[in-house]
């Protein structure tokens, strides 16, 4: 950093606290948002971190302006803060700038109206991802992480003062979805059934009124949090609906983020789909490269036992990572069935008269051909499994070792709906 | 702090630069600097009436000598502020600011009535110079004098200017500073500052020197355990008794005030100290030790010889004003006369005291009070019957020798700390005592009884000797005390005779003979280790009221052990309580005490009496406060210091700024190398390191835990401190037990080390476990015994993960599935941290119990994800895949199959899930198959029948598997048939209706059948090992 005088450091920080009451008074939020915005690394910001080390008595400063002094709750931890942030020192700045937040909140709560939500979303934004390079931090150090817990019990506080009544209750989405990030970093899923209760069956929050940012960023979450549940009808749904609200189209500059964003939603969606019958083109799979997920399609399409199990083998870090591993080890079964219907549609073509009678042993042979080594008893317990799961339609006969199916679609389709548990 | 620090730092500037030469000069600043301290507070506290009165004389002297006395003022100030928490303040008074100052205030007061009762002005600024004068012509008898006269004058306030007007008086100085110094203490409860630290090594040594001397065979054990450890962490305990001492103090100094009832008191105390020896026989060290303490002072400060001084007091008394001339010469009259009275009665104080630490009852206010109340009795009794036999003036010495030994000690503490820690220790005690001479001083009677404390160094010894004895033979008497302890007594009596001995024939070389004294430090670190512990419990209890009394029950100390300290910590405890008292008496004569004359005493006394319950109430108070304070204190240290010794250090520091000591040069580089001692983390003073070959450290890593304590505690107020700090090591306690078995009993309070197996008991406790018939239940109470010795004495290695991994397999063996996930969560963290184990078979049990009992989907998840290839090519983990593979594929074929080759343990954990899959299997079979299925098929793939047995059916064959099977479908609802053959069916489509999942038999309430203590009992018995 070059040098810099102090009357320059003087001249800076006076700057900034005279836009931030400029804003204030003013209640403009956009330039209010730029000046909480830690990490924009604006260069504006960057260099009241250097006045700040220059001229160290702003605390003063502040304190003697009837200007700047109302909100010295807010501005001294902040301006400690940035210090810390500009000299790397993650946990200290995450320290302080909670205390500015939470000062922050307290001015948020006695204005009347919700001007300042913008600002409030970015100090939302930047305490948690402060929180989680203060973590990253304190990992590196041996310590314990535990900055983005505070986050998140900080954030819970600010989703209670948006909860009430009023405008400011738009706002209680966006704090939702930071608090879904944290979670779901944290691995503390279990959290966030309280704030969706809180979303869903609250009377005071009407889901069509809430940004549509938001709205998306919610069903993704809460879309994902189906897929743990194995509820694939209501996950199918959620990740629906954010798949076709964020809409690539509709603002072009940001068409890159769409796309990631959809991959994301795709990830999930796409196993979830299969869970109910439905897969998707290869097109789709092509354009969004997702082609982990093109051999398990491929698997069900063809019964290939053998290919579902070495792709998920393959993927199998990825899969268990993203969550998705147990839904995709369930479609074993919907393989089975497609092999099954394969030899039934082999035996017809042959007899049609005695394919609703599918031998065991023919099981066992065409299983064999994949390399899958299971012998009758095992066949046996697959084929019951199916017929129990209403896979299969029809009896097996244990006397005379014979699947007998029902003359009347035999291999009844998912069509949306899960398998039977 | 930071402004205390510097001050202090100044202030021994000046001394050094003052006199560089004599330590004296500089104990003169010191006491200027607590009497400045104390003054402000007097003018701002309630105190300052009384002041104003006597005020002008000690004003004016004051002031001149005083230039200090803004800067001191501002570290009370401080401190107080810190140590608003502090008991004193608490006790009654006035609001925590002005606590700190009040007390000291009341001192003041006190003392200036002192001087009004008695000579009202007489004793001026002018007399005292003369005095001082005198006292450095002849310093020996001015010493002895000193003791009882400057209590007397007390004064101390006033010798504040005297002092500096002498000079080179070093003994009075250092009495008023370490008189100030230990108002400050209380007061500030946490003069925390750094500046103190040196002083606080220093002064802690001297504290245990002066407990050791004293008769308070219990405060003598306490702090010198913690003092003789050196490290911070004991005196945070001990701090508080040192507190406590304090209070003596005060309540000593009060009672100087009301002399009659006052020193009635401080007799009691003493007696009470005195008494429960109760048996002649010799006493510790401790005792022994004063006395050549005494000699030394005596000696050093003063060329004459001991038995001059009392001649030199005369003399001095002469120069003095008719008040100092009253002390003396009834002084000298009264040393023989009064001890009778104060020793008949002090024996039954004692008594009672006994009794009460007996009990070991927390009722100590009420014993205080009562006690107070005898003293008080006892006071008048003791001025009219002037007349007593020697023997009882030995034993009134010993009681008497707690004061004067106190101001003897002071006047050794400016010379002797810098010679000798234990030195120091006397001075401070001294300074207690002084008050009393004050008190003393305006009562004849009373200052006889100061008199027979100065009587002859040589006798003290001897009495104190006795009173060790006693103290020992009580401890005999009583049955509980083990023979561990006789043995302790025996060696106490060896060392304490070599003491006399020494003592007799060289009283010069007393100081540094006990530093250098091998014989010695064995009993002191016996007896700091016994204290150690007590004080430790109650540094962690924290909870004043609880006294040692109670906290010697805890398991910290052996059994045998317990019952000494519990007494001697009652003894302190009662006087703590005392002293709280008497100060809240002391609030009272501040306004009184100005015009209060001998005839006021009487009044003085029922005061006393109508205050006693407020005072006790108090008195509780202040102990807590203290803690908080120099917990809070400590915090801010701590904010500095980064390492654990320094902690330490700044501790030490703590004490030793309380007291103010003066600090020579010598005396600073003394201490620096003391405190680079505790750099070094040993937190032992040289004496305590000589302890150390001999006690193999157990003292010192008590006092470490008490530090440590501190530590964690001064995190939880302060929280500026990260948890990471603390130094665990230090709290770990290291076990001595030897028992092999030992039944498992959830720890209430911190561990016992005698209670604790070490590691090598523990290894075999394992295998004698592992190689037992008895059943379950014992088998998993006495792992739950070991596990706890290893988390107590943090012991993380191989054997842990062995007990853990022995817990948990005989907790899957027999299905106690909480007690198995305790261990597996142990585990985990084990083999986390490296530690090699069975890491591939836990893994897999890890794996089965998610898989079948917990059903968490993303546990399950992130489980998988985290095992490494390696894991997935073990045997015991592909097999745990393996098996869910087959139950979320609802493969029971899979399942029975995998349940019959399972490795190791998997079938134990796999049975509690065989209900389950079976019903899932039957259901799934009577959907899909028809019309029939045979049983014989049904009992085959669900696993009746086969090679694998369960723990239920072991062994059986299949016929009788079939049987069972058939009776498991009928208590499952299926429906079956008998066809052509003879051979059971199982109608499919009849059962697919009925089939429904009957309730358990052995259900309870709270759905954990393990629980069902009959079930429980009956399968744990059952099983074979």
């Amino acid at each position: 950093m070059a040098y810099m005088s102090m009357g320059e450091a003087h001249r800076r920080i006076t700057d900034y606290l005279n836009r931030f009451s400029d804003a204030v008074s003013s209640q403009d939020v956009a330039s209010l948002k730029q000046l909480l915005s830690f990490s924009s690394n604006s260069p504006s910001l960057l260099s009241l971190a250097d006045s700040l080390n220059v001229f160290q008595d702003a605390n003063r400063l502040i304190k003697q302006s009837d200007n700047y002094s109302p909100f010295a709750d807010i501005t001294v931890p902040l301006f400690r803060s940035l210090q810390h942030y500009r000299t790397g020192n993650l946990v200290d700045a995450y320290l302080a700038f909670e205390k500015s937040a939470n000062a922050f909140i307290q001015e948020f709560r006695n204005w009347e109206s919700a001007w300042a939500l913008e600002a409030l979303y970015v100090i939302a934004y930047e305490i948690r991802v402060l929180a989680e390079r203060a973590d990253r931090e304190l990992a590196s150090n041996g310590k314990s992480p535990e900055k983005l817990k505070a986050a998140g019990s900080f954030l819970m506080k600010v989703f209670g003062v948006l909860a009430g009544k009023g405008s400011k209750r738009v706002g209680a989405l966006y704090l939702t979805c930071q608090l879904f990030k944290i979670y779901f970093k944290l691995g503390t899923v279990h959290l966030c059934r309280s704030v969706i209760r809180s979303i869903e069956t609250a009377r005071i929050f009407d889901f069509e009124e809430f940004p549509k940012r938001d709205k998306v960023t919610y069903m993704y979450y809460t879309g994902r949090l189906e897929v743990f549940n194995e509820n694939f009808p209501a996950a199918d749904q959620k990740l629906s609906y954010a798949l076709i609200n964020c809409n690539p189209r509709s603002e072009a500059n940001i068409r890159s983020v769409s796309a990631v964003l959809i991959v994301m939603i795709l990830k999930y969606l796409i196993p979830v789909k299969l869970s109910i019958g439905i897969l998707p083109k290869d097109w789709l799979l092509e354009k969004y490269n997702l082609v982990e997920y093109s051999n398990i399609v491929q698997a069900l399409r063809r019964g290939d036992l053998r290919l579902l199990r070495h792709a998920l083998e393959e993927h199998e870090d990825q899969f268990l990572r993203s969550g998705v591993y147990l839904v995709l080890e369930k479609l074993e079964l919907q393989v089975y069935q497609r092999l099954f219907k394969k030899i039934y549609i082999i035996q017809k073509q042959k007899d049609p008269s005695k394919a609703h009678q599918m031998k065991l042993d023919v099981i066992v042979k065409a299983l064999k051909w994949l390399e899958m080594d299971m012998d009758v008893d095992e066949v046996e317990c697959i084929v019951a499994i199916l017929i129990h799961k209403n896979l299969v339609k029809g009896y097996f006969a244990h006397k005379s070792k014979v699947v007998v199916l029902s003359k009347q679609d035999p291999f009844p389709k998912l069509n949306g709906k899960p398998v039977n548990s | 702090m930071m402004m205390n620090q510097n001050q202090q730092g100044s202030t021994q500037n000046i001394a050094s630069s003052v006199d560089p030469n004599s330590v004296e000069n500089r104990y003169v600043v010191d006491a200027s600097q607590s009497q400045a301290s104390s003054y402000f507070p007097s003018t701002t506290g309630s105190g300052a009436v009384s002041w104003a009165t006597h005020g002008v004389n000690n004003q004016s002297t004051e002031n001149g000598n005083l230039s200090n006395a803004s800067y001191h003022h501002e570290q009370h100030t401080e401190s107080h502020v810190n140590s608003l928490q502090d008991g004193l303040n608490a006790t009654s008074l006035t609001s925590s600011s002005n606590l700190g100052t009040a007390n000291v205030a009341q001192d003041y007061s006190g003392y200036t009535s002192y001087p009004n009762s008695s000579d009202p002005y007489a004793y001026g600024s002018t007399a005292y110079p003369g005095y001082y004068s005198s006292y450095q012509q002849q310093p020996n008898h001015s010493y002895p004098q000193p003791v009882g006269a400057y209590q007397n004058s007390g004064a101390p306030y006033q010798p504040i200017s005297s002092f500096q007007n002498s000079g080179s008086y070093v003994g009075p100085a250092s009495y008023s500073a370490t008189y100030y110094n230990p108002g400050d203490y209380q007061t500030a409860g946490g003069y925390p500052s750094s500046g103190y630290s040196h002083q606080t090594t220093s002064w802690n040594e001297g504290n245990y020197t002066n407990y050791t001397s004293h008769q308070y065979s219990n405060y003598t054990s306490d702090t010198s355990g913690a003092y003789s450890s050196g490290t911070a962490p004991a005196t945070s305990l001990q701090y508080q008794q040192q507190y406590k001492q304090w209070a003596d103090y005060y309540s000593q100094t009060e009672v100087s005030c009301a002399p009659g009832t006052e020193n009635l008191s401080v007799a009691s105390t003493s007696n009470q100290v005195l008494q429960p020896p109760g048996v002649t026989a010799g006493y510790p060290t401790a005792h022994s030790q004063p006395a050549p303490i005494y000699h030394q002072s005596w000696q050093q400060d003063s060329s004459s010889s001991h038995v001059s001084s009392l001649q030199p007091a005369a003399t001095s008394n002469g120069s003095h004003d008719s008040y100092w001339k009253h002390g003396t010469p009834s002084f000298q009259n009264r040393q023989v006369s009064p001890v009778q009275p104060h020793y008949s009665k002090p024996l039954e104080q004692k008594t009672s005291y006994n009794n009460f630490q007996d009990q070991h009852k927390a009722a100590c206010p009420q014993g205080p009070s009562s006690q107070y109340a005898i003293g008080q009795q006892m006071a008048p009794s003791y001025q009219s019957p002037p007349v007593q036999t020697s023997p009882q003036l030995d034993n009134r010495r010993v009681s008497k020798l707690q004061i004067p030994t106190n101001p003897r000690i002071a006047s050794n503490l400016a010379l002797g700390l810098p010679k000798t820690d234990k030195d120091s220790s006397t001075a401070t005690a001294a300074a207690k005592p002084a008050y009393i001479g004050v008190s003393l001083a305006k009562s004849n009677e009373k200052v006889v009884s100061h008199a027979d404390s100065r009587v002859e160094p040589g006798t003290f010894p001897k009495s104190l000797c006795g009173y060790v004895e006693r103290a020992l033979a009580r401890c005999k008497g009583d049955a509980e005390i083990a023979a561990s302890q006789a043995v302790m007594g025996e060696r106490w009596n060896l060392v304490k005779a070599v003491i006399i001995k020494k003592a007799n024939s060289d009283g010069t070389l007393f100081s540094r003979d006990w530093d250098v004294e091998p014989l010695f430090p064995k009993p002191t670190t016996e007896a700091v280790t016994k204290d150690l512990p007590t004080s430790t419990p109650l540094s962690a209890l924290s909870k004043n009221k609880r006294s040692p009394s109670r906290r010697t029950k805890s398991r910290w100390e052996p059994l045998p052990e317990e019952k000494p300290i519990d007494k001697l910590a009652s003894s302190t405890n009662e006087i703590v309580k005392f002293s709280g008292w008497i100060h809240a008496n002391e609030k009272d004569r501040k306004h009184i005490s100005g015009s209060v004359s001998k005839e006021d005493r009487l009044n003085n006394i029922k005061f006393h009496l109508s205050e006693q319950k407020s005072a006790s109430k108090s008195f509780q108070r202040p102990v807590k406060r203290q803690r908080l304070s120099a917990d809070g204190f400590k915090t801010e240290d701590n904010g500095d210091a980064s390492s654990d010794s320094d902690k330490e250090q700044s501790l030490t520091s703590y004490y030793s700024g309380a007291i103010a000591l003066a600090n020579s040069p010598e005396e600073r580089m003394r201490r620096e190398n003391r405190s680079k001692r505790f750099d070094r983390g040993q937190g032992n003073r040289s004496e305590t390191n000589r302890f150390k070959a001999k006690n193999a450290g157990t003292g010192n890593l008590y006092v470490r835990r008490a530090s440590a304590l501190l530590i964690s505690k001064s995190f939880d107020d302060g929280g500026s401190r990260a948890v990471e700090d603390i130094d665990w090591d230090a709290l770990t306690v290291k076990g001595t037990c030897q028992e092999i078995e030992k039944r498992y009993l959830r720890l209430t309070s911190a561990p016992d080390p005698s209670t604790v197996r070490p590691e090598e008991v523990l290894e075999k406790a394992l295998q004698m476990v592992q190689n037992s018939q008895k059943n379950y239940l014992y088998k998993c109470d006495q792992l739950k015994s070991i596990r706890q010795d290893l988390t107590v004495q943090r012991i993380r290695n191989q054997l842990t993960a062995k007990v853990y991994e022995t817990h948990a397999r005989l907790a899957i063996e027999n299905g106690d599935l909480p007690e198995y996930n305790q261990c597996q969560s142990q585990l985990k963290i084990l083999y986390a941290e490296g530690i090699e184990g069975c890491c591939m078979e836990f893994s897999a049990y890890h794996l089965l119990c998610v898989i079948l009992h917990s059903n968490n989907k993303r546990e399950l998840l992130s489980l998988m994800s985290r095992l490494s290839d390696k894991a997935k090519q073990d045997k015991a983990v592909k097999h745990a895949l393996a098996v869910r593979a087959a139950v979320s594929s609802g493969n029971y074929i899979m399942f029975f199959r995998l349940y019959k080759t399972a490795p190791n343990l998997n079938t134990c954990l796999m049975d509690l899930y065989v209900e389950k899959m079976r019903f899932k299997a039957v259901s799934c079979m009577s959907r899909s198959y028809r019309p029939t299925v045979p049983v014989s098929y049904v009992a085959q793939v669900l696993g009746f029948t086969g090679v694998s047995p369960t723990n239920e059916e072991c062994e059986e064959r299949d016929s009788d598997g079939l049987e069972e099977c058939v009776e498991w479908l009928k208590a499952h609802g299926a429906s079956l048939v008998t066809d052509a053959n003879g051979e059971v069916q199982l109608d499919a489509k009849a059962s697919s209706s009925t089939l429904f999942m009957p309730e358990p038999e052995d259900a309870v309430s709270h759905g954990d059948a393990n629980l069902a203590v009959n079930d429980f009992l009956a399968r744990a018995s059952s099983q074979p090992s």
